[in-house]
């Protein structure tokens, strides 16, 4: 297909699916009862006016019985769960042949954000499913595709394993903080999130032994109640640790930090998805817990300012960093979407002669995702990730910052490949939220931010959240958690890379000229 | 030893159902009483006895998931005739049919449930592993 056309395609395909998941919500709960009511109308006929037509009776009440399994009893399908056997019309369009779908649907790797094959690879990971394919790429390797360079003397396996990365050991930070594997959840807010899928979130962050970030969500109930370890978000809002005005409460802030699992701070200056504006929560999604979790009213939209008030130049900026971090006693860290090097530049210059920096730096690309955002914001703001995170490491080591910050990186960092990129551009760890919306089994109804969501991750209606099963999920999430950390030893053994530092960009390859690629 | 007992029900349901199935066919005087009492004769009779036969054939195939569930299909038609006219017992037999329907019921059930991830569109949804689609 051309480029002209595959566009078309592709939201063709995503009317198509939305009209389906749309349509399902109604016409599924009708459909489960008329199933019921078909079965008593057949039986009754059978006994009446023919007995054939006990014919039908037996198929309806096989029919019922595997409904009935399908949405009391399994927990693995959350659309069956939800939907019942209406969701099985939606497998079937899934299972029909390449060949046939290309001609109805997006092929498979022209979906967007995430192609088929990239979403196929998170499922199989999270389901703990051998992802070997057959002859050959289905990439188009030679345009703008980052790939990574073998060594012609690869280490053992066993040699080669992901790293482990600390925070806060660069300066004496009174509770430094390490973490076994460069994997992250990434920010997502409960509120975003419905309940069920932060707790899923939570407990398969704690069985895989990483870490997750709390997003702007405001105090972290439900992320606490799960026992993983927590970095806390801190919005420009500052749910959660806000004074009636919006400033920092510092009480609040140290109350917060006193808790066992809350291991860090991230202050969000900024998010990739829409770069210069603030947070939004839709009110169809604030719920009375997730109202008074944050502190803010449930009649309308809540907007989050564009920046924090007391960051409002370098000089601020930082000494805001400072005091969050002689507040919490915990590393802290800021995130951001790169606009401008020169700012950067400038505040990392500020960082150096007030002597204050940040424990890591988390560089969120523009192809990051959101729970909400204006279309333009999405598509017009910001730079890629794999533009930036060469800058941003670039203008670290020229200021001679390197040994006082680490970076984190996010966007897209779904597959290993992707994250060994982010980590030889620079990165110590890598973050990823809609990898792990995928493993919890999100296929990409792209309506998150309606209330809607078929497969109950980013609802908080609960008849959308019955089918998804904690403990079946966290499973998931755990298991791509450690499928991502097993692929990057694998691929760390055949680039022959041994220990972190011999990690950098000899060991990538980038087609394009500007260090793009995806 | 699984499979040792699945083949064993397998057999045995396909043991009663063919000379069943065959006997429907040919219109034997039982059969022949039994699907006038139910109002289908001859057509329902040769139906039933056609699917009789198909599932015990497909029962012994690779194709078993499919034989178990036309099995139980069709059980559950003779359950409803049981229960809903012909009564207990027929004929006189003490009760002899109705103890046969019940064996095949059972076997072909548990056969069934034991190869459901077998079954054509639906098996993947109701196994617990080897589920390559989307979610
Ligand atoms: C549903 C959803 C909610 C998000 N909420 C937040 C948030 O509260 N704070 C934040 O800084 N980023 C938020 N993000 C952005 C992610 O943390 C991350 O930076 C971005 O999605 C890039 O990672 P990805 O491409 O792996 O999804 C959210 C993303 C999604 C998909
Ligand atoms: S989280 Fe839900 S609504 Fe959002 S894209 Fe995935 S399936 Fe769709």
């Amino acid at each position: 297909m051309t480029s002209g056309n595959a566009t078309g395609s592709t939201s063709g395909f995503r009317h198509l699916e939305t009209r389906l998941t749309v349509n399902l919500d109604r016409a599924s709960r009708t459909a489960n009862v008329a199933l019921i009511l078909a079965l008593g109308a057949s039986f009754v006929l059978g006994l009446y006016v023919s007995f054939y037509f006990h014919f039908l009776t037996v198929v309806l009440l096989l029919t019922n019985a595997v409904n009935f399994y399908w949405r009391h009893l399994q927990v693995r399908h959350t659309l069956l769960a939800n939907y019942g056997f209406l969701a099985q019309v939606r497998y079937l369009l899934e299972s029909v042949g390449p060949e046939f779908r290309q001609y109805l649907f997006a092929n498979d790797s022209e979906e967007r954000p995430f192609s088929r094959n990239e979403r196929a690879e998170v499922y199989r990971k999270a389901k703990g499913i051998d992802s070997s394919g057959a002859f050959g790429t289905q990439r188009d390797l030679a345009t703008g595709f980052a790939t990574l360079r073998h060594s012609f003397f690869p280490a053992e396996a066993s040699q080669a394993s992901s790293f482990q990365v600390s925070f806060g050991d660069q300066r004496d930070c009174p509770h430094p903080y390490t973490a076994g594997h460069p994997v992250f959840i990434s920010a997502m807010s409960y509120g975003s999130l419905g309940q069920k899928a932060v707790r899923a979130l939570a407990r398969g962050a704690r069985k895989a032994g990483i870490p997750m970030n709390t997003g702007e969500g405001g105090h972290p109930k439900h992320h606490l109640a799960e026992g993983a370890d927590l970095i806390f978000q801190m919005g420009t809002a500052k749910f959660g640790v806000r004074t009636e005005d919006g400033q920092l409460d510092d009480e609040r802030l140290e109350a917060l930090s006193a808790h066992d699992q809350v291991k860090m701070v991230e202050i969000k200056l900024s998010q990739g998805a829409k770069p210069g504006k603030g947070g939004l929560l839709p009110k169809e999604k604030i719920s009375e817990e997730i109202a008074e979790l944050r502190g803010v009213p449930r009649d309308r939209d809540v907007v989050s300012p564009a920046f924090h008030p007391e960051c409002v130049d370098p000089a601020s900026t930082v000494a805001f960093i400072r005091r969050v971090q002689e507040v919490s006693g915990l590393p802290v860290g800021i995130k951001f979407c790169l606009g401008r090097d020169s700012e950067l530049r400038e505040l990392v210059q500020e960082m150096r002669s007030q002597d204050v920096f940040p424990d890591w730096i988390t560089v969120d690309g523009a192809e990051g995702g959101t729970g909400a955002a204006p279309r333009s914001f999405m598509d017009g703001v910001g730079l890629p990730l794999f533009q930036a995170l060469p800058t941003v490491q670039k203008i670290l080591t020229e200021e001679g910052a390197t040994d006082r910050t680490r970076i984190l990186a996010s966007g897209k960092l779904i597959d290993a490949r992707r994250q060994l990129v982010a980590m030889a551009m620079g990165a110590s760890a890598t973050y990823t939220a809609r990898g792990f919306m995928l493993a919890l089994g999100c296929i990409q109804a792209l309506q998150c931010n309606q209330n809607t969501c078929p497969v109950g991750i980013t609802t908080h209606d609960p008849a959308l959240q019955r089918g998804l099963d904690i403990e079946e999920k966290s499973e998931r999430v755990a298991r791509y958690a450690r499928a991502l950390c097993r692929e990057q030893g694998e691929l760390l053994a055949a680039m022959g890379v041994r220990s972190r530092p011999e990690l950098d960009l000899s060991t990538v390859h980038l087609p394009t000229l500007n260090g793009a690629g995806s | 030893m699984k499979t040792l007992g699945l083949w064993a029900l397998r057999i045995l349901a396909a043991a009663i159902l063919l000379p069943v199935g065959y006997q429907k066919l040919i219109g034997d005087e039982m059969s022949v009483m039994l699907f006038d009492t139910l109002g289908m004769e001859p057509h329902g009779r040769i139906i039933i006895g056609v699917v009789e036969i198909i599932a015990a054939l497909l029962l012994l195939s690779p194709l078993a998931a499919t034989g178990a569930l036309l099995v139980v299909a069709v059980m559950l038609g003779a359950i409803i005739a049981h229960v809903t006219v012909l009564g207990v017992e027929v004929g006189g037999d003490g009760g002899r049919l109705l103890a046969m329907l019940a064996t095949v019921f059972v076997s072909g059930t548990t056969v069934l449930v034991a190869l459901r991830h077998q079954l054509p569109i639906i098996g993947h949804t109701l196994d617990r592993t080897g589920d390559e689609r989307l979610p």
